[in-house]
């Protein structure tokens, strides 16, 4: 009895101390870490939703989102930016029913399938679907979702934005109590102590280093190179292209008219020579990708490193190969068919690489904190899933939070979090495996695995059950 | 039916009360004086009262409970919000059957914004009868038609936790208030009385009933929750929870202390034959991968009761 009295007596000294520091601290329910499209549609769809509008929301990120990010909806380039998403209908559902945004249609181009090849044989899987899904830039979904939030006049207690300002600290308010508010100390100065934490912060998510919630995955030892392309003409055929080369594999999504962009996953060294190439041969080795063998490619990369080869040369080879394969076709038709559009330039400076890795967070919730899009998991850009399941945490996220409120729960307690986890985990689990088998058996040009996989896709391509039962994963984000 | 024919339906602790003590006793003085069982169960709770708000402690079920507890509470309470608002559209016939979804989508959303709106404009007060930590006397203080909780328990370690526990949300700051008091000592009347998962832990569990009902506003709702007597129950609640899976601890049942949901409503028609109106009676269950859900066996386990005072 006499040591309880004695710990109740700590505690309150404790919480004594701690106030202190906590006296010039703003009280917020719901701190959002990271303005990228997961944690903006976190902010829009809390505002947008009558069960959960009340509570006070903060977002944080170090970007100048509102000088730089929002102008796109009211003033958008002519160019199409270079970080282009494919969204899936369930995605982009929610973001109107749930979140209240309207997209930027006329920048948005929905695509009617998947046409999938394998440079090592002639194995296709051709997935057709009226608007499978949509390709649209990162910037158009941010910048709406801002637009969203402006429209819906909410005054600095309901929603603050902080914007150009990093995270500097994080620490509980009583230490070692993982049960109390966090305090979030920002680069201005500025002290906010939190209900709840939400790091949408990204794939090194500091909230996810301060929750002490393990990350596991590797790095694919492979970059993707993007670049926002010209076309000759506008496609014959609205759709996303794909081949997957033993380096990795290279893609070509449609954009409106004759724009499309490009996610080609490679080698370091050769990502490295494909952003430095002259523009001229990059296009050209971006046609040749998706019609020649790999051993041509093979050929012209070590040429082009070793600088033993010009630009005529490449543009002239190329040409007569190409000319060699559509010769060899029976019927002259079937290129538009099976080749995608030719490309004609490259916009200027769309060309940028990253570095692909596979992560996956051992749980999305801890007390007071959840992690959702790649703060949580981060996956192979091949099958265009990233962005969408990070929508989908937080339709979840959103859906355990609503039920908390309705049940009068603390919406930062680790029981009212936990059914968003739950609903996630196991859907995200599958998809960061079923893209990394992908992967695995893409990477490599040994006889005997391609003969394998080109059997497996022949039959999956003629075996309709298999192939709706994939396409319809990617096409609704697996939800 | 007369005082002894019910006597005889009763289990024997009821009848004891109805024999000995029907309305001369406090209850709660004489069971302390008299009543061993009664100290053990409040030294029981008292050693749980550390860990209550641990959820993933040996509370973890109660946890997991209230959340069917506020499920229920709330679907009575949004039940009898009669939508007047001539501007809403109520349709006199089963729309979801005829209608998109999304229209009846939308008349659903506007259904439940009304009543959101005259729920709201009621400021509720709640009394919640066996507290012990807190748990849904904070859920209920965070409701936003809910003005004011008191939460009564008579283990004075469960108070503090629950005091202490309550400091934690600046959101509770004046519309909670706890007291380590029996229930008769309670002195005004509330809008909403419950008592979850307490009558099985009472030895007098009709004069529990009794001095809540004093304590019930006219229209106010008593929700209770307890066990039904039976087979099923001692398997679910004993053998399995207690000692199979290990997820309720030991010893806080006590099969013959269960009361089945007919002998509540009977004790109702006996006791206030023209004053009240059984809302729903539920059955619920824990299933380990889903959590509590709800069925319409009342009569087997455990089981939840919502009953109306008339006016």
């Amino acid at each position: 009895m006499l040591s309880r009295s004695a710990i109740g007596i700590a505690r309150v000294c404790s919480r004594g101390i701690s106030t202190k520091s906590s006296e010039v601290a703003k009280l917020t329910d719901i701190l959002i870490v990271g303005g990228g499209p997961a944690g903006l549609t976190l902010a829009a769809a809390i505002k947008s939703s009558p069960k959960l509008q009340h509570l006070r929301t903060t977002l944080v990120d170090g970007a100048d989102l509102t000088g730089k990010v929002a102008p796109f909806y009211d003033n958008p380039p002519a160019d199409y930016t270079n970080r282009v998403i494919s969204l899936t209908g369930p995605s982009q559902r929610f973001l109107q029913d749930k979140a209240g945004v309207s997209l930027m249609e006329d920048r948005i181009q929905k695509y009617d399938g998947l046409y999938v090849t394998d440079g090592c044989s002639t194995a296709t899987l051709d997935m057709e679907q009226d608007s499978m899904s949509c390709m649209i830039e990162i910037l158009n979904v941010q910048s709406s979702l801002l637009k969203r939030l402006s429209d819906l006049e909410l005054d600095a207690d309901s929603f603050q934005l902080v914007d150009k300002t990093k995270v500097a600290s994080i620490e509980y308010s009583t230490p070692n109590d993982t049960g109390s508010w966090p305090l979030v100390t920002l680069d201005n100065g500025d002290v906010y102590k939190t209900r709840l934490l939400v790091g949408a912060d990204g794939f090194n998510s500091p909230v996810r280093k301060f929750s002490k919630i393990p990350s596991r995955g590797w790095f694919y030892d492979r970059f993707g190179v993007v670049a926002t392309m010209k076309l000759e003409y506008p496609p014959y055929k609205i759709r996303g292209w794909q081949r997957f080369l033993p380096t990795g594999p290279i893609a070509h999504l449609p954009l409106p008219d004759d724009n499309a962009t490009l996610v080609w996953s490679t080698t370091e060294p050769l990502s490295r020579l494909l952003v430095s190439l002259p523009p001229e041969q990059f296009t050209a080795l971006v046609n040749a990708a998706f019609v020649l063998e790999d051993a041509d490619m093979q050929y012209y990369y070590k040429q082009l490193s070793d600088g033993k080869m010009s630009t005529e040369e490449l543009l002239a080879d190329i040409e007569f190969r190409t000319e060699q394969v559509y010769e060899s076709l029976q019927v002259q038709d079937l290129v538009d068919e099976v080749y995608p559009p030719t490309v004609k330039s490259i916009l200027g400076h769309t060309r940028a690489r990253f570095p692909l890795k596979l992560s996956h967070a051992d749980t999305y919730c801890a007390e007071r904190i959840a992690l959702v899009g790649d703060a949580a998991h981060t996956t192979h850009p091949l099958a265009g899933q990233g962005l969408n399941m990070g929508q989908g945490d937080v339709e979840a996220l959103l859906n355990a939070l609503e039920n908390a409120v309705s049940r009068g729960s603390d919406i930062g307690s680790l029981l009212a979090l936990q059914p968003f986890w739950a609903d996630r985990y196991p859907i995200n689990n599958m998809l960061l495996g079923m893209v990394d088998k992908l992967h695995k058996i893409y990477g490599t040009d040994f006889a005997p695995v391609v003969a394998l996989r080109s059997i497996g896709v022949n039959f999956i391509n003629n075996f309709p059950p298999i192939k709706n039962l994939i396409r319809g994963t990617l096409s609704e984000s697996g939800r | 039916m007369n005082q002894q024919g019910l006597a005889m339906k009763l289990r024997p602790s009821l009848r004891r009360i109805d024999g000995l003590c029907r309305n001369t006793y406090r209850y709660f003085t004489m069971r302390q004086k008299s009543t061993l069982t009664s100290n053990d169960e409040i030294s029981h709770f008292k050693e749980l009262a550390p860990s209550w708000w641990d959820v993933n402690g040996p509370q973890k079920i109660l946890h997991l409970m209230n959340n069917g507890r506020m499920d229920f509470i709330q679907r009575i309470m949004r039940q009898r919000v009669k939508v007047t608002n001539p501007d809403t559209y109520i349709p006199g016939f089963n729309y979801r059957e005829f209608f998109p979804v999304s229209v009846s989508r939308n008349i659903q959303h506007e259904l439940d914004l009304e009543v959101d709106s005259r729920l709201q404009a009621q400021k509720l007060s709640a009394l919640d009868i066996g507290c012990g930590g807190g748990i849904l006397s904070e859920s209920l203080a965070r409701l936003p038609y809910v003005e004011h909780v008191t939460g009564i328990d008579l283990t004075e370690e469960c108070i503090q936790v629950a005091r202490e526990h309550a400091l934690r949300d600046p959101q509770l700051l004046h519309k909670l208030s706890y007291d380590v008091k029996s229930l008769e000592d309670v002195e005004t009347e509330f809008d909403i009385v419950t008592c979850f998962e307490m009558l099985e832990h009472a030895d007098l569990p009709s004069e529990i009933l009794r001095h809540a009902w004093l304590r019930l506003k006219p229209n106010g709702v008593l929700f209770l929750s307890t066990i039904n007597r039976d087979i099923v129950s001692w398997f679910a609640t004993i053998f399995m929870a207690e000692y199979v899976l290990g997820i309720v601890p030991k010893g806080t049942h006590n099969l013959n202390k269960y009361i089945n949901a007919a002998e509540i409503i009977d004790w109702f028609k006996n006791n206030e034959p023209h004053t009240h109106q059984i809302l729903e009676t539920k059955g619920t269950l824990y299933l380990p991968i889903k959590g509590w859900v709800e069925h319409d066996c009342s009569d087997v386990g455990n089981y939840f009761m919502a009953i109306r005072k008339l006016e």
